[in-house]
Parts: C-alpha cells; sequence; structure tokens
C-alpha cells in the first residue's frame, strides 16, 4: 500500500472522529472500506485472495446500506450531541493514536506507514466508542477499529491474511447486524439513539 | 473418525441444528422442538466430556480442534448448564414476554438464540488454533447480546448495548495481538496460530510480548475480570436468567480458557514468570474489585454477577499460579462454581414472581414466605460463598495452597485474605436474604418454583460429589494432563 492511500485512509478516519451527521460519517467509513477492498484486490496475488477482497468490499457496500436505511427509518430531531467537541474528540483520537505507534513495536508489515495507519485506525475506533453518544457513531467505531484490522491483514505477509480479512466480514457483520437491532428497540423506547439515555445502571 | 471427534462434531452440529429447526418449524410446536435439541445437546456433551475427563492422557490435537482433559471440562460444563438452562426457560417466557421481538416471535427468537449461543460456545473450549478460537468467542457475542436485551425492557437494552459494544472493542484489540502474532511467526498461514505452532514457533521479543497483552486484555474483557469488567453484572442482573446462568457459569470460564491456552502457547516467547504474572494479576485485582460489592446489600442477580467477577479472580489465580494444586482447584472451582451460580439464577424466575422488589433491590427473608425457594437461593449463595462442605471451600484452598506451591506466597496470602473478606460479605447476605425479617408476601405466587427445586436438590448433590472428587483429584492422571496442556 503507498503512503499516500494509508494516509488516505487514516484522513477519512479522523473526519469520521469529528462529523456530526451520520449519514457523513456512514458514508466516509464505507469509503475507507472500499479503499481497503481496492488495495486489497491490487496486491491479490491468487483467487484466494481475490475472494476477500471481494468480500471486503460486498461487506463494505452492505454495510453502508444497512446503516443508511437504519439512519432514515430512525430520523433523530437533530444531531445527537457528542458530549467531547469536535476538536477535543480529534485530539484525543490522535493522541491515542501517537500513544499506540510509541508503544506496539514494529511488526514487520510490509510499509512502516501500514503499520501506522493500522494503529491510527485502531485508535480512531476507540476514541469514537469512548466519546461519542449517538449509538450509531458508537457501532461506526467498531466498524473502524476492525477497517484498521483489515489493513493490518491485507499488509501481513502470508496466507493468515485471508483468514483474518474473511473473518472480520463474517464478524462484523453479525455484530453490525445484532447492534442494528439494538439501535432500532433503544430509538423506538427513548425516541433516540443517544446512549446518554441508557446510564441507568450503576453501583 | 475416532468417538471424541464424532461427539465434538456432534456437540456442535445438534444444537446448530436445532437453532435451524427451530426457525422454521410452525410456532405450536417450537418449544418441543427447541427443548428436545438443547437436551439431546447437552447430554452428548456431557458424554464428551466424560470421554475426555476419563482418558486424559490421550488428548486429540490437531491445527483446528483440541479435545483434551480441559476442553473435556467445559464442554461436560456447558452440556450441563445448557440443558438446564433449556428446561429452565419455559417457566422465564411464560412469566415473561419479549419487548425486543414482540408477543408473536418472542419465544422463536429466543430458542433460536440460545440454540445458536450454545453451538458457538461449546465450540470454543474445542479450538484448536487462536484465530478460530477468536471468530466464536465474537461470534457468542453477537448470539448473547441478543438474548440479553431480549426483555426489551430499557435497563435490558442499556445492559446489552454495553455488552455487545464494550466486549466487541475488547476482542478487536485481540485480533491487533492476533495480527502481530502472525506477522512475528514464520510460515504465514493461518497454521501458526494453533496451540502447538504458537508454543514451538513464536520467536521471543518485544512484539511477540505486546501482542500477547493485547490479545490477554482484549479476552478479559469478554471474561469480565476487572478493570475491564464494566459489562457483566449489567448484562447478568438484566438477562433472562436461563440465559444468565449460561453466561456466568459456561461463557466466561469458555472464554478464560482460551486466555490460559494462550497464555500456555505463548510462555517459551514471554516467558513463564511474566504471562502468569499477568493472570495473577488479573485474578487479584478482580478479587479486590468485587469484595466490597459482595458487602452491599444488592439486587439478587446483581449480586451473582459481582460474585461471578470474584470467581473468574480465583480461577485467574489457580492458573497463573499454575501447580498440579492449584490446577486441581481449577478443575473443582470451574464446576462447582458452574452448579451453584446456575442454580441461584434459575431461582431469580420464581423469586421474581414472588417479589418483584427483587429485580432492583436487595431482598429480605424469602426462607420465611416462601420456605423452598429460600432454602434453593440458600444452598447456591452458601456453595458460591465457600462455605463448608461446599467444593468451592476446598478448591480455594487448593488455589491458594497451590499459590504457595508455586513460590508465590504473597499473591496467595492477599487472596486467601480477600476471599475471606469475600467469604464474610455472602454469608451475611445469605442470613439475610433467606432469614432476615421481612413483609408478608404471597407464598403460591412463584412460576417455575417446581423446577428450581429439582434443579436444586440435583445440585445438591452433584456440588457433595465435587466436594469429595476435590479430595482425590490433585493426584490424578486428569490434573496431569491439565498441567501438560495441549503441548
Amino acid at each position: 500500500m503507498s503512503g499516500t492511500l494509508a494516509w488516505a485512509v487514516v484522513a477519512l478516519g479522523l473526519a469520521v472522529v469529528v462529523v456530526r451527521r451520520r449519514s457523513v460519517a456512514v458514508g466516509l467509513v464505507t469509503v475507507q472500506a472500499l479503499l481497503l477492498a481496492g488495495v486489497a484486490m491490487a496486491e491479490a496475488s491468487n483467487t484466494d485472495d481475490l475472494g476477500a477482497a471481494f468480500a471486503l468490499a460486498v461487506r463494505g457496500v452492505a454495510l453502508a446500506a444497512l446503516f443508511l436505511v437504519i439512519v432514515s427509518r430512525t430520523r433523530e430531531p437533530g444531531p445527537v450531541r457528542a458530549g467531547v467537541a469536535p476538536f477535543a474528540r480529534a485530539g484525543v483520537a490522535v493522541g491515542l493514536a501517537l500513544a499506540f505507534t510509541w508503544l506496539v513495536p514494529s511488526i514487520g508489515l510490509e510499509s512502516s506507514q501500514s503499520e501506522r495507519a493500522m494503529l491510527a485506525l485502531v485508535a480512531f475506533g476507540a476514541a469514537i466508542v469512548a466519546t461519542r453518544r449517538a449509538t450509531l457513531h458508537q457501532l461506526l467505531g467498531i466498524v473502524m477499529v476492525e477497517n484498521g484490522l483489515v489493513l493490518g491483514a491485507i499488509e501481513l505477509p502470508g496466507g493468515a491474511s485471508l483468514a483474518v480479512e474473511l473473518g472480520v466480514a463474517l464478524d462484523l457483520t453479525l455484530i453490525a447486524i445484532v447492534a442494528v437491532v439494538f439501535h432500532e428497540r433503544i430509538f423506538a423506547e427513548f425516541g433516540s439513539g443517544d446512549t446518554a439515555v441508557l446510564e441507568t445502571l450503576r453501583d | 473418525m475416532t468417538s471424541r471427534e464424532a461427539l465434538a462434531l456432534a456437540v456442535v452440529g445438534l444444537p446448530t441444528l436445532t437453532a435451524i429447526l427451530v426457525a422454521v418449524v410452525p410456532r405450536r410446536v417450537v418449544q418441543p422442538v427447541a427443548l428436545a435439541g438443547l437436551v439431546l445437546s447437552g447430554l452428548v456433551a456431557i458424554a464428551l466430556g466424560i470421554v475426555a475427563l476419563g482418558d486424559p492422557s490421550a488428548p486429540e490435537v490437531s491445527d483446528w480442534v483440541v479435545i483434551d482433559a480441559a476442553a473435556g471440562l467445559m464442554v461436560g460444563v456447558i452440556g450441563l448448564v445448557g440443558l438446564a438452562s433449556a428446561l429452565a426457560s419455559p417457566a422465564y417466557l411464560h412469566s415473561t414476554p419479549s419487548g425486543l421481538f414482540g408477543q408473536a416471535h418472542g419465544t422463536r427468537a429466543y430458542y433460536a438464540a440460545l440454540a445458536a449461543f450454545v453451538a458457538v460456545l461449546t465450540a470454543v473450549p474445542l479450538a484448536g488454533n487462536l484465530g478460530a478460537a477468536w471468530l466464536l468467542v465474537e461470534a457468542t457475542t453477537a448470539a448473547s447480546a441478543i438474548l440479553v436485551g431480549f426483555s426489551g425492557k430499557p435497563r435490558a437494552l442499556e445492559a446489552g448495548w454495553k455488552y455487545l459494544l464494550l466486549t466487541s472493542l475488547g476482542l478487536g484489540f485481540s485480533l491487533l495481538g492476533i495480527v502481530l502474532l502472525a506477522s512475528v511467526t514464520p510460515g504465514g498461514t493461518l497454521d501458526v496460530l494453533s496451540w502447538r505452532s504458537l508454543s514451538a514457533d513464536v520467536p521471543a521479543g518485544e512484539t511477540t510480548l505486546v501482542a500477547f497483552l493485547l490479545v490477554v486484555v482484549g479476552l478479559a474483557a469478554k471474561i469480565g475480570w476487572a478493570p475491564v469488567h464494566n459489562w457483566l453484572p449489567d448484562a447478568h442482573s438484566e438477562a433472562p436468567p436461563p440465559v444468565s446462568a449460561l453466561l456466568s457459569a459456561a461463557l466466561l470460564p469458555a472464554v478464560l480458557l482460551v486466555a490460559w491456552r494462550v497464555e500456555r502457547a505463548l510462555e517459551p516467547a514471554v516467558g513463564e514468570s511474566t504471562g502468569r504474572t499477568v493472570l495473577i494479576g488479573f485474578g487479584l485485582v478482580s478479587l479486590g474489585v468485587a469484595v466490597p460489592f459482595l458487602w452491599r446489600p444488592l439486587a439478587w442477580k446483581r449480586l451473582l454477577a459481582y460474585s461471578s467477577l470474584e470467581h473468574m479472580g480465583v480461577i485467574a489465580l489457580g492458573i497463573g499460579f499454575g501447580t498440579p494444586l492449584a490446577l486441581a482447584g481449577v478443575a473443582v472451582h470451574i464446576a462447582g462454581h458452574a452448579v451453584a451460580k446456575a442454580l441461584g439464577f434459575y431461582a431469580a424466575t420464581p423469586l421474581l414472581g414472588h417479589e418483584p422488589r427483587a429485580a432492583g433491590h436487595a431482598v429480605t427473608g424469602i426462607a420465611r414466605t416462601q420456605p423452598a425457594l429460600g432454602t434453593t437461593m440458600g444452598i447456591s449463595l452458601g456453595a458460591l460463598a465457600g462455605l463448608p462442605p461446599s467444593p468451592l471451600f476446598l478448591s480455594e484452598i487448593l488455589v491458594i495452597a497451590g499459590g504457595f506451591d508455586a513460590g508465590r506466597p504473597w499473591a496467595a496470602a492477599a487472596a486467601a485474605v480477600l476471599l475471606a473478606l469475600g467469604f464474610v460479605g455472602l454469608a451475611h447476605a445469605l442470613v439475610e436474604t433467606t432469614g432476615g425479617s421481612t413483609r408478608r408476601r404471597e407464598r403460591a405466587n412463584a412460576p417455575g418454583l417446581r423446577s428450581v427445586v429439582a434443579f436444586g436438590a440435583a445440585a445438591t448433590v452433584i456440588l457433595l460429589a465435587l466436594a469429595g472428587a476435590a479430595f482425590w483429584l490433585p493426584d490424578t492422571d486428569i490434573v496431569e494432563a491439565l498441567v501438560r496442556g495441549v503441548g
């Protein structure tokens, strides 16, 4: 993967951290997933790799369709406030990414940019889950973490990447379907997908 | 195909088939089909457990499947709890309609998700490969989250969402660790993630150490080890009681077995002392976090949930100490905790009918207003507290003795103090819950009480048998096999 492409994927991730609208965030994550699928296809050396890349692309499109349907079915009266300001969110995300880059030693992917991009996406995903209150944004945080892992898997030498890519595609689809069931029910119960309403269970 | 392989195929295939059948059969036969399938699955799983533990010196290990003593123990436990949870489900479904799926589809959705959950859960201990184990553990999240939020009540939705999100994020970090391991291991195919290959081929180095920590910390989020346990009390207290039993008695130790296999496989690369110290650290922190909550008056299921945190801490200590004594304690503890904890959760269905305030508050004097229910709850809580002759009393002694035997006297002593404090908290809860002063209640209103009393009688027999087994287990081939591991 070229350095430019790696940093484009990271920039898309950072944009998801700061954007307000759910539909825009879904679009950005989908473009990110399709870019990764494109890289996987370009770097495929056999039919198995091509199959995995195709599965990634299908996963990206299917999740986008699912999320956009959900956005249209659960219209919020206004964007759900994040609780943390956009610049602060970006600061948390970048700080976490730098910490990961510092803590995790070099792992021998095909380029050092790919390693850093992978860690940045994992950090951004974790930051989104921690700082956003909208259920759909939190779910997109999980998708972002898995996109980072897909990036790592694509750049992994050997045949393990195929299994990781397919595993992530299958697993993420399952988790997303269950999360969407919860999102819809939470919206029906509370009239909003804001997790601030889900804070009754405390000891 | 050997008899073990055939049984292993059946224990995963039968609940899978049940889930499919439940999804397509006419509504009036959903429950009979589900119960028949799940009971049969449970019996086959118990049979596999008996076969694997009966000849522990001849495990079957391949790159994808492992059927050894540890897997046999866990599959047997999952079979037993899965069977009992299936039988406890009709009373729950009769008393609580589904808000998540509606009246029309609730029963079908419940049994389909339950059977799917049992299928993937049973496969977890049999996975011979870290990649496959990760995938199965993540699949348990999808199946069980639906069940946690089944009632559709706001608190259940909150618990289910938190469970789904936090465990998925944790497992994401685990997968990052797996990618790191795959990157440093020569070979480059998925076979390098088999337990034997990890043990033989992963080179020592800081990348391996970071990978090990990521995998274990990610799994800890699913096991419910403190300090990454936040979802556990909520999910266990808000899930349907038969599902809470499966989560606590079967899911947590099954994932813990994966963490143990990871530690054992990577010991040559990260060092025995480092790997075991991480597990002991999680064990002590979990005990330390759980004990203050055991002293507080908590709603019944929430009390049981914090007790799960305590007991997962004990098991972490046992595998961290890693001596034959400690591992004998671990084996008894996993089985004893499963039986006592499942019984406690099953008692929640009649308890909530008898005293609806029990959903959110500590209740007292249940034995005064409903003696059979109070006695059953007392058996469960007494066993979980480690009140002799509970097998958990003996298993905790074995684990602590194993700690001294392993040359970790400070950790063993700290564990002993924390367990003593936890015992006092649970013993107080036992006295108050069963015999404390109370107002009048309607005795007859306790749905599913008859089956819970039957479970209580069976559980008492099993617990006493386990207490007896704790005396001879340390010198057996089973413990020798546990010490040896997959390698």
